[in-house]
């Protein structure tokens, strides 16, 4: 039988895996569910953000705010220079979201080997004294690093709410989403709204790259397995809808974590594969998600 | 006696034949968008290493490693017979983080990631050897070309083309994906099998993302739904990717770069031409 001592400790740890999954869900959700492909091209704007707060923050050493800014602007830039020379031309010539989708796994897997030729296969730190300070509760420990996490994940999910409910930018999206021909004809312009969706998107996959980063270590192909999770985050909270990628996010966390109770640590992906396997067989749509018009 | 460079770079384009042209048939006879190839080929890799060092004839081994990767292949099928599109491409790429977990850390099978050393030689002479490469990826071309030609085939590409019309025509079409996915994973095991006696060793990173990007490069090069296409783009690309060894000075960014022309080919004939070489269909 399992201890019971350890099991504060391993829903702490589940939380912090999965706001870092659903922070990783969560943009590939709103690209999903706006421009309606599968972008795997948003791990590589994780890779690719934590690797300039490396560089940035470790190598010019710039404090962390300005590096933060520095990388989410880099990723911005990124996301808008894939966007024009990929993602829509691709568009244009109305390609289908398969061709989208192995456009953008090809993508991925070129930043991790484009990261490997400039940085080298050694694994990187970002050490930082501050962000290791360990508090400890008694039943269980976090670091401040950890906290941090959790706490900016929350306040951003906060504001991506408001943007997708409050605001013309969001209820723009969401026409797009539901109808796009009906969206057009009121006068929405869906190549402005993508790009701003792709905006969202990339700094809500560059913030989780620096929050990783900070965390965790930086290796070329870190943006896979991250993307891995956030997809399976996504269609376990429903591919379709924003709110359920981050519901699935942690769910997606705590089932892992939960599972070293039972199995050895190294078979977490074999539990979160097991979890996206029975939804897409009993609940293909998610937690949350609807019946796509057309899949 | 040819060069034994030359016999290594056309041992290994055999084996890519028979990788891409079995893709070719799930995902570009069939409409299969099937991500998780190099899972069946991985399979098969492992499957024909375990045997051969426990004594068992190559032979033997090798259709071993097909029939289970067709079983598994075939389990794949059934359930997401009814999954299309993006969906279908979720679960085969599901599939092979569930490879890289399992063959990581089932470590009394695989011994995870230090992988399966001395492998043996199925033929010691390497020129010998390259003639059995050849030889079954002829063979296994020629099944290819009966096969999408035969009646089953044409069932395949009404599917593709249209579902529910080769459904109210009265085929099964639940039965045909079915087919279709057993032998393109049985032969993607042999060519798996044929890839780990020639390394004659094996490790978890044969799941690899980015080789599965090389092969699906390969294929929508040469073209979906086009067995000439994936034959050729093999002999060219693999030869481009050579050539490279020759041009990079630097030994450490032969890998890199390697793997980044591969995806920017991908990239670059997705946008500018999509039906690839000799492809008929759009991807």
């Amino acid at each position: 039988m399992p201890q019971t001592s350890i099991l504060p400790q391993l829903i702490i740890n589940g939380l912090i895996a999965g706001a870092i999954y659903a922070l990783a869900a969560s943009g590939f959700s709103l690209v999903y569910y706006v421009v309606k492909f599968l972008n795997f091209a948003q791990g590589a704007i994780i890779t690719f953000s934590a690797y300039m707060f490396f560089l940035f923050f470790s190598l010019l050493h710039l404090s962390y705010i300005l590096s933060g800014i520095l990388s989410i602007m880099s990723s911005i830039l990124l996301i808008i220079i894939v966007n024009v020379i990929v993602y829509k031309p691709l568009r244009k010539r109305k390609a289908t979201n398969v061709v989208l989708m192995i456009s953008s796994l090809a993508l991925l897997i070129f930043s991790s080997s484009f990261v490997l030729a400039i940085f080298g296969s050694t694994t990187k730190i970002i050490s930082s004294k501050n962000f290791n300070r360990t508090y400890d509760f008694g039943i269980f420990t976090i670091t401040a690093i950890q906290t941090t996490i959790i706490l900016s994940t929350l306040i951003l999910f906060f504001i991506l709410f408001l943007v997708l409910k409050k605001t013309k930018l969001g209820k723009a999206m969401r026409a797009l989403a539901d109808n796009k021909e009906a969206a057009q004809v009121v006068g929405i312009n869906p190549e402005r709204i993508y790009a701003y969706t792709f905006l969202i998107a990339s700094v809500l996959g560059s913030i989780a790259g620096i929050l990783i980063g900070l965390e965790q270590n930086l290796y070329p192909r870190m943006g896979v397995p991250l993307i891995v999770k956030g997809f399976i985050s996504a269609v376990v909270g429903g591919v379709n809808s924003v709110p359920g990628a981050v519901i699935g996010g942690f769910f997606i966390g705590l089932a892992e974590n939960l599972g070293i109770w039972f199995l050895p640590s190294g078979y977490k992906d074999v539990v979160s594969f097991a979890v996206l396997l029975l939804f897409l067989l009993i609940k293909p749509y998610g937690i949350l998600g609807v019946k796509a018009r057309d899949t | 006696m040819i060069h034994e460079y030359l016999i290594q770079l056309l041992t290994i384009i055999s084996i890519y034949a028979i990788a891409v042209t079995s893709l070719n048939l799930t995902m570009g006879f069939t409409g299969l968008i099937n991500l998780g190839h190099m899972v069946f080929f991985g399979i098969g890799a492992y499957a024909s290493a375990l045997l051969t060092l426990n004594g068992v004839p190559w032979y033997f081994a090798m259709l071993i490693a097909g029939i289970l990767a067709s079983v598994l292949g075939i389990a794949i099928a059934a359930i997401t017979a009814r999954l299309k599109g993006d969906y279908l491409a979720m679960v085969t790429l599901g599939l092979v983080f569930i490879a890289i977990a399992v063959s990581r850390n089932w470590i009394s099978l695989t011994r995870g990631a230090l992988g399966l050393p001395g492998v043996p030689d199925i033929i010691r002479n390497n020129f010998y050897y390259m003639v059995l490469c050849m030889s079954i990826a002829g063979i296994c071309i020629f099944i290819f070309y009966k096969l999408i030609n035969s009646q089953t085939g044409r069932v395949f590409q009404a599917i593709r083309d249209d579902e529910t019309a080769a459904a109210v025509l009265g085929k099964n079409t639940y039965f045909y994906k079915i087919i279709s996915m057993a032998v393109s994973t049985f032969f993607a095991a042999i060519a798996g099998s044929l890839l780990v006696h020639h390394i004659n060793f094996i490790d978890p990173t044969i799941f690899d993302l980015e080789f599965l990007v090389v092969i699906v490069t390969i294929l929508v090069a040469g073209g979906l739904a086009s067995i000439k296409g994936s034959v050729i783009s093999v002999f060219a690309l693999l030869a481009l990717s050579e050539a490279m060894r020759f041009v990079l000075v630097s030994p450490a960014l032969i890998g890199p770069v390697r793997e980044m022309m591969f995806e920017v080919i991908l990239i670059l004939i997705l946008l500018f031409k999509p039906k690839g070489i000799f492809g008929k269909v759009d991807v």
